[in-house]
């Protein structure tokens, strides 16, 4: 119950058998390999008698095969999305397959994968190469679509030695303007072909011999030619050819997604060869990390103290194996598990949504876990809702294969399900008062100021036991003034301050208070240099004070925020009694009630999460918890798409 | 002179209730506006992320919600809805419920804003990195904490008017 020993373990073996070596410790899924070569470099001694153990080119050709196979998956999921059941999207149930399977299917896997990724590949260069010439035969169309009234064929719009004729295009507005001046020059044609979003379409012809005067006064009125050198017949003639290719494209790209589409009855070997893959990658980068002599090879890393017999037991079945062990050694950060009993383990993910606590720090989940129940409960605070999200979360519990994340969440949602119950039973409705029963207690909607009164003592008494966290780790590390003048003083200081309100105790409350910060302005500054310093020190951290009410302040919120759920509840039903009294009004009714509530219920049921949570990172954590550790990431089999089974999981039907 | 003067106690709480829902609904509207816009440029690269984002941006509502909640309170607590219809209210009292409004009304209004920005930024937080969305959502919560304690303000406020 904390955050689990650790072991540092040395595994020196034959290069002959480091494949099983890895695979072993792979599938166990316990050790976390630590990067020797990294560590080594330059520095330890043992560096220059040891070389670097990696295989650079099988990494990139298994990392080339992971870019192929997940091509090719990209591909169909793109063209030929696959077709997930709601439960399948919510929980996705992956493919059981053995280790011993996917080794013997490697071969046919790796020969399917190559089959279908060059199959698609072939096909995605051929649907570039077809959008691609669409995209130029629908220009070449637009091009074309203002000329279509124009009868001469393309290719006779040509330079002759004695004439020049052109096509092209100048604002509709200067075509006067422009046909007179060409008139002017004699010899000149200028055809209006077209007039199109203000823009005319014009056929010009002039003599050769005044060109260079009939292109100035062109280019004087912004005529922009076109030209469509390499057409033959008429525009229209060209426009509906150009219909043929786009549709012959069309058909063609449809024709080749088809054909590419029957790849996807082969999805299933992509996943399971993405996964073989992923699991051969990591073993080969695993082994960079490794240390060799030219027939030996080092593992460091660490390792549960729990399952160390459990990895000795594996490694048992080979030859060359030694396996030291010990634990760390004064101060050496080790990676971080969390060890908890099963009934509370569900709140490590409220726990690590934080951080990872230190190493040699507390792990909060025992202390937080009662709290984050109550908060949840007193956030909701409505029996009806409480019901529901029970119900919700037992049939994902119990229907759902949730990943470790989701179970945990369901977990979590379940037992703040209860204590909504409890706590909407007690103080609350059931359905904003649509199930008309009393609270058990009191009503909150009459008296908040009780309620808050009562919000306020859970969160003095949850600082209290952060406080008192702080004070037992203190004195586990033998720092017992630390205890008395930080916690200890704090305590009786506080507490005087609340029983000054108490009638018949002022006297002891004072003396109480008055010793209490007398304790404190005379230790706070006891590591300042100068007796001054200290002084003022000590003063100054009575000031610290407002720290402890505006934390304990923070947890009104649990009030605000079950009345919210309250009030709202209300709020809908009421409106749900305004409707009439007919089919239909009763029809809307029981739309607005089930809409209403679900609403209601969802974002509550978020808000409840967040600010219980919140709670505990910023106003209990405060007074104990050391963050900064780095979670322990074991070497495991970390596949995708499929369950990958251990051999010696195996037969056990899991 | 009389009668308006025993009109004017109720449309101040009528206007309180108003206000209340007005300006708290415009902050989350503009916060849910400003956590959607970012998210959506997320969703561009990563349809993936629609589930998470999607959350994120639910964040600033809560402020819309708190002022519709006190603005029905408010019609509750007078007798518009939900009882025999509203009698008349001495001024003072009209005032004072008015005034209960202003908590969130207004906190309401800033803190919805500021919570969508923040949570806009978280957007961007998850789009790096998926497996921190729950530090996103707490940066975005402790923005919230004000929303809930004005509410409570409002809420304390309103009960402990003498109807």
């Amino acid at each position: 119950m904390a955050i689990a020993k650790m072991n540092k373990v040395y595994l020196i073996a034959h290069q002959a058998e480091k494949k099983e070596v890895l695979s072993i410790l792979q599938q166990a899924g316990m050790v976390e390999i630590s990067d020797l070569q990294a560590k080594g470099a330059g520095r330890e001694p043992w560096a220059e008698l040891v070389e670097s153990d990696q295989d650079q080119e099988a990494l990139q050709e298994l990392e080339a095969g992971l870019t192929d196979v997940r091509f090719a998956m990209d591909f169909l999921n793109r063209h030929y999305p696959a077709k997930k059941s709601l439960m399948d999207s919510l929980g996705g149930s992956k493919a059981a397959v053995s280790v011993r399977e996917l080794d013997a299917s490697a071969v046919e896997l790796a020969q399917i994968s190559k089959d279908v990724y060059s199959a698609l590949r072939a096909a995605d260069d051929k649907l570039i190469a077809l959008r691609n010439e669409e995209t130029r035969l629908q220009n070449l169309k637009l091009q074309l679509l203002p000329w279509s009234k124009l009868e001469a064929r393309l290719e006779e719009v040509r330079a002759t030695p004695s004439a020049r004729l052109e096509l092209g295009a100048l604002p509709a507005a200067e075509l006067a303007a422009c046909r007179d001046k060409l008139a002017a020059l004699e010899a000149v044609i200028l055809e209006e072909v077209n007039v199109d979003r203000g823009e005319a379409y014009v056929f010009a012809a002039y003599a050769a011999s005044l060109s260079e005067e009939a292109q100035a006064v062109l280019k004087e009125h912004n005529f922009n030619k076109q030209s469509f050198h390499d057409l033959s017949g008429t525009p229209s003639e060209n426009i509906a050819r150009l219909d043929e290719e786009l549709a012959a494209a069309a058909a063609d790209r449809d024709s080749t997604l088809k054909s590419a589409g029957e790849q996807a009855a082969f999805r299933d070997s992509l996943h399971r060869y993405n996964d073989f893959l992923i699991i051969e990658r990591d073993k080969k980068q695993a082994v960079a990390s490794l240390a060799r002599t030219s027939n030996s090879f080092v593992v460091e890393g660490w390792i549960r103290e729990a399952d160390l017999p459990v990895i000795k037991e594996r490694l048992s079945t080979l030859e060359t194996v030694e396996m030291v062990a010990r634990a760390p050694l004064d101060g050496e950060t080790f990676p971080v598990a969390l060890e908890n009993k099963r009934s509370i383990a569900p709140f490590e993910f409220v726990t690590k949504l934080y951080g990872t606590p230190h190493p040699y720090g507390v792990d909060p989940t025992f202390a937080l876990t009662p709290f984050f129940i109550i908060f949840f409960g007193l956030s909701m605070t409505d029996a009806g809702y409480g019901f529901i999200i029970v119900a919700l979360a037992a049939l994902g519990l119990w229907k759902l294969k949730l990943g470790g994340g989701g179970r945990k969440i369901m977990w979590v949602l379940l037992a703040g399900g209860i204590s909504t119950i409890f706590f909407g039973a007690l103080l609350g409705g059931w359905f904003g008062g649509l199930i008309p029963l009393e609270p058990l207690f009191f009503n909150a909607l009459d008296d908040p100021m009780r309620l808050l009164i009562y919000a306020l003592a859970i969160g003095i008494f949850q600082i209290f036991i952060g406080m008192a966290i702080k004070f037992y780790t203190n004195v586990k590390e033998g720092k017992i003034l630390d205890a008395i003048f930080d916690q200890g003083f704090w305590y009786l200081f506080i507490i005087g301050l609340l029983l000054l309100v108490a009638p018949g105790l002022g006297g002891i409350a004072k003396l109480m208070s008055i010793g209490g910060a007398a304790g404190l302005v005379l230790t706070q500054g006891r590591t300042q240099p100068t007796l001054v310093k200290k002084f003022l020190s000590g003063v100054l951290s009575l000031y610290n004070i407002t720290g402890y009410l505006s934390d304990v302040l923070s947890y009104s919120r649990l009030l605000a925020l079950g009345l919210a759920t309250g009030v709202i509840a209300l709020a809908i039903n009421t409106m749900a009694d305004v409707l009439p009294k007919n089919i239909f009004g009763y029809a809307f009714m029981v739309l607005l009630l089930i809409c209403g509530h679900a609403f209601n219920l969802v974002i509550n049921t978020l808000s409840a999460y967040i600010h219980s949570s919140r709670l505990q990172y910023i106003e209990f954590y405060n007074r104990f918890y050391e963050g900064g550790g780095r979670t322990f990431v074991p070497f495991r089999l970390n596949t995708r798409h499929i369950e990958v089974v251990p051999e010696w999981q195996e037969g056990t039907g899991s | 002179m009389e009668v308006i003067i025993e009109q004017m106690g109720l449309a101040f709480a009528v206007l309180g209730a108003a206000l209340a829902v007005l300006l708290a609904g415009i902050g989350s509207a503009v916060g849910i506006g400003i956590v959607g816009q970012t998210a959506a440029g997320v969703v561009t690269e990563d349809p993936d992320k629609f589930g998470p984002t999607l959350l994120l941006q639910a964040l600033p509502g809560t402020q819309g919600i708190y002022g519709l909640l006190t603005g029905f309170l408010i019609l509750l607590r007078i007798g518009l809805i939900g009882g025999a219809g509203a009698a008349a209210l001495p001024l003072e009292t009209g005032v004072a419920t008015f005034l209960a409004a202003l908590p969130i009304a207004f906190v309401g209004w800033f803190s919805a804003i500021a919570q969508g920005k923040a949570a806009a930024s978280g957007v961007l937080l998850i789009s790096k990195r998926p497996e921190e969305l729950g530090k996103a959502i707490i940066y975005a919560v402790m923005v919230e904490t004000y929303a809930v304690f004005a509410l409570l303000m409002s809420i304390m406020i309103l009960f402990s008017i003498q109807f």
